[in-house]
C-alpha cells in the first residue's frame, strides 16, 4: 500500500546498477600471490667494486640459468681475496676450490637440466693471469662456455 | 515531510572515505623516489666457446687465426717471422681496434665463403689488462666468431696472489 512516491524511489534505487568490486580484488590478489609463490627468481648479483670492461657489441643478458658467477677483483680489492662468490663476501681460497665451487653448481644445474655457463665478472684493470686462472678452472670442472661480463658504455 | 527528513539523515550517516589525500600522497611519493633513483646499467654478455675445454680430436678444417695481446696492451697477428703489429690501442670510447677489425672481417667472410667456422686462438701475455682482452672479444662478436681458444702458453706454477 505504498505511496506512489515511495514507490518512484524505491523503483530508482534498484536502477542504479552498482559493479561489486570486492570479488575482483580478491581474484586480483589471489592470483598476485599464486604467482609470487610459483615464481623462481633468480638475480644475477652485481659487486660495485668490480668494473667490468667495456664492450660494445656485448649481448642482453637474456637467460639468467646456468650462471656460475666468479667474482675477480683488482689490485685495489684483492686484499681480501682475488677470487670471490657473487656476493662478494666468499673468497676461494685456491684454485682447487675454485674447481669445487664451479663443479658443484655445475652439478646443481645438471639436476635442473641446465647447461651451465662459467659468468666471470672480471675487472678491466685486471691482469689476465688472474682471469686465465679462473677459466682454467672451469674447464677442470667441465664447463667449457665462458660469459665475459661487460658494460656498453661507462657513461651511467 | 517526516519520512523524508529520515532519508536525508540516513543519507549524511553513510560514512565516506576520501581518497584524495591519499593520491596526493601516492604522488608525493613516487615523485620523491623518480627523483632519487639512479638506474644502474644493466651488465651484457659475451659469450664464448672454449672448445679446450673440451677438445676434440678431429683437426678443424680452417686455419685459425692467432691473435697475441703483449703485457703493455698491444694487439699482434700470427706468430713467430709473421708477427705483426695490429693495433697498440683501443680508440674511442667504443674502444675500436681498426686493423684488427679489417682482419677479422676478412677472416670471417673467407671462412662464411668456405663454410667453415671461424677459429681464432688467442694469446694473452700474464700481465695485459682484462680490458684489452675484452676489446679482442668484442670485435670477435663483432663479426660473429664464437669459437676461441686461449692458447695455454704460460708456466702452470702461478700461485693465489
Amino acid at each position: 500500500m505504498a505511496s506512489n512516491k515511495l514507490r518512484a524511489t524505491q523503483q530508482e534505487q534498484e536502477d542504479d546498477t552498482q559493479v561489486d568490486m570486492s570479488p575482483m580484488i580478491d581474484m586480483v590478489f589471489l592470483l598476485l600471490i599464486f604467482f609470487i609463490v610459483n615464481a623462481t627468481l633468480i638475480i644475477v648479483e652485481m659487486d660495485k667494486r668490480v668494473q667490468v670492461p667495456i664492450a660494445r657489441y656485448s649481448e642482453k643478458q637474456n637467460d639468467k640459468m646456468g650462471r656460475i658467477v666468479v667474482n675477480v677483483y683488482s689490485d685495489e680489492f684483492a686484499g681480501e681475496g682475488r677470487f670471490r662468490m657473487a656476493d662478494g663476501k666468499e673468497v676461494f681460497a685456491d684454485d682447487e676450490d675454485l674447481v669445487d665451487f664451479i663443479k658443484k653448481e655445475k652439478e646443481n644445474w645438471d639436476l635442473k637440466g641446465q647447461k651451465s655457463r662459467l659468468h666471470l665478472r672480471a675487472d678491466g684493470k685486471v691482469h689476465f693471469t688472474y682471469v686465465r686462472r679462473v677459466i682454467r678452472a672451469a674447464a677442470a670442472a667441465g664447463v667449457n662456455e665462458v660469459i665475459f661480463v661487460s658494460l656498453w658504455s661507462r657513461s651511467s | 515531510m517526516a519520512r523524508h527528513r529520515r532519508a536525508t539523515a540516513l543519507d549524511e550517516d553513510k560514512p565516506e572515505l576520501s581518497i584524495s589525500p591519499l593520491i596526493d600522497i601516492c604522488f608525493l611519493l613516487l615523485i620523491y623516489f623518480l627523483v632519487t633513483t639512479t638506474i644502474k646499467q644493466k651488465e651484457r654478455d659475451n659469450s664464448m666457446a672454449l672448445p679446450s675445454a673440451a677438445p676434440s680430436e678431429a683437426q678443424p678444417d680452417i686455419q685459425p687465426f692467432f691473435i697475441k695481446v703483449s703485457n703493455d696492451g698491444h694487439i699482434y697477428a700470427n706468430v713467430g717471422a709473421a708477427q705483426e703489429l695490429l693495433d697498440t690501442e683501443a680508440q674511442g670510447t667504443e674502444r675500436i681496434l681498426p686493423v684488427l677489425d679489417q682482419r677479422l672481417e676478412i677472416y670471417a667472410a673467407a671462412a662464411k665463403a668456405g663454410n667453415n667456422k671461424p677459429l681464432v686462438q688467442i694469446y694473452v701475455e700474464g700481465e695485459a689488462e682484462q680490458q684489452v682482452v675484452s676489446d679482442v672479444l668484442n670485435h670477435l662478436a663483432k663479426h660473429d666468431i664464437s669459437t676461441v681458444t686461449f692458447t695455454d702458453l704460460v708456466a702452470q706454477d702461478e700461485q693465489l696472489k
